[in-house]
C-alpha cells in the first residue's frame, strides 16, 4: 500500500511539509483544495480555533443536544472530568510520546496537584485562579525532584523508577501525612470560592453560552485545556520540541549530535508534569474533594491507557482517549442500557488496550487517520 | 525485652518480609538479565499462584464474583497445603512458558515501551478477571496445621512458626537456581546469553530452549511466593501490584540479572521494613515517643532513593547498561 505524507508525520507538528507535498501531487480542483485545506489546518492558529469549537460544543452534544445526549447519557459533571483528564493526558504524552518517555509515576504529579489545591482552599485562599497557580507551582518542584531521581537511569529503568517513586509518595500521604492529607478519607474540606471574587462556578452561564457550555466551571476548564493546548503546540513547534523528536527517534544520534539529552529529558518531564499538576488542581476544583487513590499507581496506568487508547503523539488521540475510558468508567458501568456489559467494564477496557498495544499501537485517532488517508487516496485516484 | 532480642527479632521478621521479594525479584531479574524482557505482569503470577494454592490446598467459600452467581461459591479440592507447594509452581511453571511462547515472544524485537504497555495491560486484565470470577472481596489463606502457632526460640523467645518455613523455603529455593545458573551447563548457556546472545547462536546453541526454561522458572517463583505468602497476607485480585512494585526496587538496588544481588536487596527492603514497623523514637527528657510504623512502607523507597542515588547500577550490578 502506498504510505501518503500524511501516515508518516503526525501532522500538526510538520508546519510546511504540505506545501510542497500537496503541491506535486497533481493541480486537479480536488487536491489544490485538500492541499489548501491541508495548509490551513496545521496552522497552530487552526488547531486552537479547533480546539475551541470542539470544547464549546462538547457538553452540548453529550448533555443536551436532542437524540445525542439521549444515546451517551451524559451529564455536565462527566464533561468537566473528561476535560480535566484530557488536560493530563495531553500533558502526558508530551513525555510518551513525543520524547519516548513511559512514565508510571503521574499520579504523584496529579495527586499533588490535586493534593496542593485542595489543601489551600481548606486552609488559606478560595479563589480557584490562586488556588490553581500554587498547586501548579508546587507540582513543579515535585517534577524536578522525581524526574532527577528517576532519569539516574535510561531505558525501562524510567518505568520501574517513576512507579516506585509514586507509590513512595502515595504511602507518604497515605499514613506518616495524613495529618495534612486525611489519609484513606481523603481530603475533605475542600472550599472553591467564586471565580475573581464574584461568579460562583457551580452557576450557569448566560443565554447561548449556557446552552452550549452548562456551568461556570466548565468554562474554567474549557479555558485551562485551550491554555494548554496553545502551549504545548507552541513547545511542540519550537526547537525544543524538535530536541524531543530528536530523542523520540533516535537518543544516541541526539546525544551525539551534542544535545544534552538527560537535561531535555527532565525538561519534558517537568514540562508533563506541570500539565498534570494543572489538571490535578482542577480535578479538586470540579470534585471538591481529593481521594488519596488519586496518588495511587492506578491513576497513573489510567492515564497511560487513556493516551495509548486514543492515541499517542497526537494531540487529539489522549483528549479521546481519556473521554472513552470516563464514559465507560462512569456511564456503561452504572447499568440499564449497559448492564450486559457494566460489571465487565474494566476487563473489557483492560481487553480493548490489550488489543490496541498489539494490532494497533496508533490508537484509535490513528485508525481514524489511516482511514481518512485511505479514502483521500481512493478520492484522488478517480 | 532486651535490645539483642529485639534485634534479632527484627531481622527474623525482615528475613521472612525479603523472602517474598526475593521470590519475586530473582524471576524478574533473571528474565529481564536473560531475555532483556520488562514483565510487569510478574505480579499477576503471583495472584495466580495466590489463587490456585487456595484452590488445591483447602476449600473456601466465595461470598461474590460470578462463579458464586452460577452456584460455585464453595471451591476447593482440599488437598492440603503441601500438594499446593507442589502444583502451584508447576502451574504457574507451565503459565510462564505460555507466557514466553505467545505474549513475550512476539515482543522480543519491539520497543520497551511496548513491552511494558503490554504486561501492564495483562496485568490489569488477569486482575479483573479473578475480580469477575472470585469477586474482589478478601479471602483468608489458612496456614498449614503443622506449621501454625509459634515456636520457642533461644533469646527471640516465641516466634511464628509458619515464618520460619518461609526463610526456610526460600533459602532453599534460592540455593536451587543459584546452582542451577552458576553449576550446570543449562546454566552457563543462560549466563553467555546474557552476556551476548548472537554470539551463542552463533556458536551453533538453540538459545530459545533455555530463554523458556528461564523464563518458566522465574513465573514458577513468583508463584510458589504466592503459595507462601499467602497465609501472611490476604487474598485479593488487587495484591499482585503491591509486591510487584518492591519487587522491582529489589532488582534495581540489587543490580539486574544478578540473583545474590536480588538477595542482597530483599534482605535489605525486608529488613528496612520491619525495622521501621518495630521501632521507635523516645526520648524521656524530651518527651518524645514517636512509632515510625507509618513511615515503614516509605522507607524502603527512600533506602531505594539512596542506594540509587549512590550506586545508579545497584549493589552488585555490573557498569554495563542494556540498551
Amino acid at each position: 500500500m502506498h504510505v501518503s505524507d500524511e501516515g508518516a508525520n503526525p501532522t500538526e507538528t510538520e508546519p510546511d511539509r504540505g506545501e510542497t507535498v500537496g503541491g506535486s501531487t497533481g493541480t486537479t480542483p480536488l487536491s489544490d483544495v485538500r492541499a489548501r485545506w491541508k495548509r490551513v489546518r496545521e496552522r497552530e492558529s487552526t488547531i486552537i480555533g479547533l480546539t475551541i469549537v470542539g470544547v464549546a460544543l462538547f457538553p452540548y452534544l453529550l448533555v443536551r443536544a436532542p437524540v445525542i445526549s439521549e444515546l451517551l447519557r451524559g451529564y455536565q459533571e462527566l464533561a468537566s472530568l473528561i476535560l480535566v483528564w484530557g488536560i493530563f493526558a495531553i500533558g502526558f504524552d508530551l513525555l510518551l510520546g513525543r520524547t519516548g518517555l513511559l512514565s508510571f509515576g503521574h499520579a504523584a504529579l496529579w495527586g499533588t496537584g490535586a493534593y496542593a489545591a485542595g489543601w489551600l482552599s481548606a486552609n488559606v485562599v478560595q479563589s480557584p485562579l490562586v488556588i490553581v497557580g500554587v498547586a501548579v507551582l508546587f507540582t513543579v518542584v515535585l517534577s524536578v525532584v522525581l524526574g532527577v531521581l528517576s532519569l539516574r537511569r535510561g531505558g525501562i529503568y524510567f518505568a520501574i523508577l517513576t512507579l516506585a517513586f509514586a507509590q513512595m509518595i502515595y504511602f507518604m500521604a497515605s499514613a506518616p501525612l495524613s495529618f495534612i492529607t486525611g489519609g484513606d478519607n481523603g481530603l475533605t474540606g475542600v472550599d472553591i470560592g467564586p471565580l475573581l471574587g464574584s461568579v460562583e462556578l457551580g452557576s450557569e452561564l448566560p443565554s447561548i453560552a449556557g446552552t452550549l457550555l452548562g456551568t461556570w466551571r466548565y468554562a474554567f476548564i474549557a479555558v485551562a485545556l485551550v491554555a494548554s493546548v496553545a502551549v504545548i503546540l507552541r513547545i511542540l513547534n519550537s526547537p525544543y520540541g524538535v530536541v524531543f523528536r530528536a530523542i523520540h527517534g533516535n537518543e544516541r544520534r541526539a546525544e551525539f549530535v551534542g544535545f544534552d539529552v538527560r537535561r531535555y529529558k527532565l525538561a519534558a518531564f517537568v514540562l508533563s508534569g506541570t500539565f498534570a499538576g494543572l489538571a490535578g488542581a482542577l480535578f479538586t476544583v470540579q470534585g471538591e474533594y481529593v481521594p488519596l487513590a488519586s496518588l495511587y499507581w492506578t491513576t497513573s496506568g489510567e492515564v497511560v491507557i487513556m493516551t495509548v487508547l486514543g492515541g499517542v503523539g497526537t494531540l487529539i488521540g489522549p483528549v479521546i482517549g481519556a473521554g472513552i475510558y470516563l464514559w465507560v468508567e462512569n456511564v456503561v458501568s452504572g447499568g440499564y442500557p449497559f448492564d450486559w456489559i457494566g460489571p465487565y467494564w474494566h476487563l473489557v477496557l483492560g481487553l480493548v488496550f490489550v488489543i490496541v498495544v498489539v494490532l494497533f499501537p496508533q490508537g484509535i485517532w490513528g485508525i481514524v487517520e489511516d482511514g481518512r488517508s485511505w479514502i483521500t487516496e481512493r478520492l484522488e485516484e478517480r | 525485652m532486651s535490645l539483642l532480642a529485639e534485634a534479632a527479632r527484627i531481622l527474623l521478621n525482615g528475613l521472612q518480609t525479603g523472602a517474598i521479594y526475593v521470590l519475586l525479584a530473582i524471576g524478574l531479574s533473571i528474565i529481564l538479565g536473560t531475555l532483556k524482557f520488562v514483565n510487569f505482569a510478574h505480579g499477576a503470577l503471583y495472584v495466580v499462584g495466590l489463587y490456585v494454592g487456595l484452590l488445591v490446598s483447602q476449600e473456601t467459600t466465595f461470598s461474590q464474583g460470578q462463579l458464586a452467581e452460577f452456584g460455585f461459591g464453595t471451591l476447593g479440592l482440599d488437598l492440603g497445603f503441601l500438594a499446593a507447594l507442589i502444583i502451584v509452581p508447576i502451574v504457574v511453571f507451565v503459565l510462564g512458558i505460555a507466557m514466553e511462547r505467545f505474549v513475550a515472544r512476539p515482543f522480543y524485537d519491539r520497543p520497551d515501551t511496548d513491552q511494558i504497555l503490554l504486561t501492564f495491560g495483562l496485568a490489569i486484565v488477569a486482575q479483573q478477571a479473578f475480580r469477575v470470577l472470585f469477586g474482589g472481596n478478601s479471602q483468608s489463606f489458612s496456614q498449614p496445621e503443622w506449621a501454625s502457632g509459634a515456636v520457642e526460640l533461644p533469646l527471640v523467645g516465641g516466634f511464628p512458626q509458619w515464618r520460619l518455613w518461609v526463610i526456610a523455603i526460600t533459602g532453599l529455593l534460592v540455593v536451587l537456581v543459584y546452582a542451577l545458573i552458576e553449576f550446570t551447563d543449562f546454566g552457563l548457556t543462560v549466563r553467555a546469553g546474557t552476556q551476548d546472545a548472537e554470539m551463542v547462536q552463533l556458536l551453533g546453541i538453540r538459545i530459545t530452549r533455555p530463554y523458556i526454561v528461564v523464563f518458566g522458572i522465574g513465573a514458577a517463583l513468583a508463584g510458589v511466593a504466592g503459595v507462601v505468602g499467602g497465609p501472611l497476607t490476604v487474598v485479593n485480585p488487587t495484591v499482585g501490584t503491591d509486591v510487584l512494585v518492591p519487587a522491582f526496587l529489589t532488582v534495581v538496588i540489587g543490580g539486574l540479572g544478578s540473583i545474590r544481588g536480588a538477595v542482597l536487596g530483599g534482605l535489605i527492603l525486608g529488613i528496612t521494613q520491619s525495622f521501621l514497623i518495630q521501632w521507635s523514637l523516645v526520648i524521656p527528657a524530651l518527651g518524645i515517643d514517636y512509632g515510625f510504623a507509618p513511615w515503614s512502607q516509605v522507607g524502603i523507597y527512600a533506602i531505594a532513593a539512596v542506594i540509587l542515588l549512590v550506586r545508579p547500577q545497584g549493589l552488585l550490578g555490573s557498569e554495563v547498561e542494556i540498551s
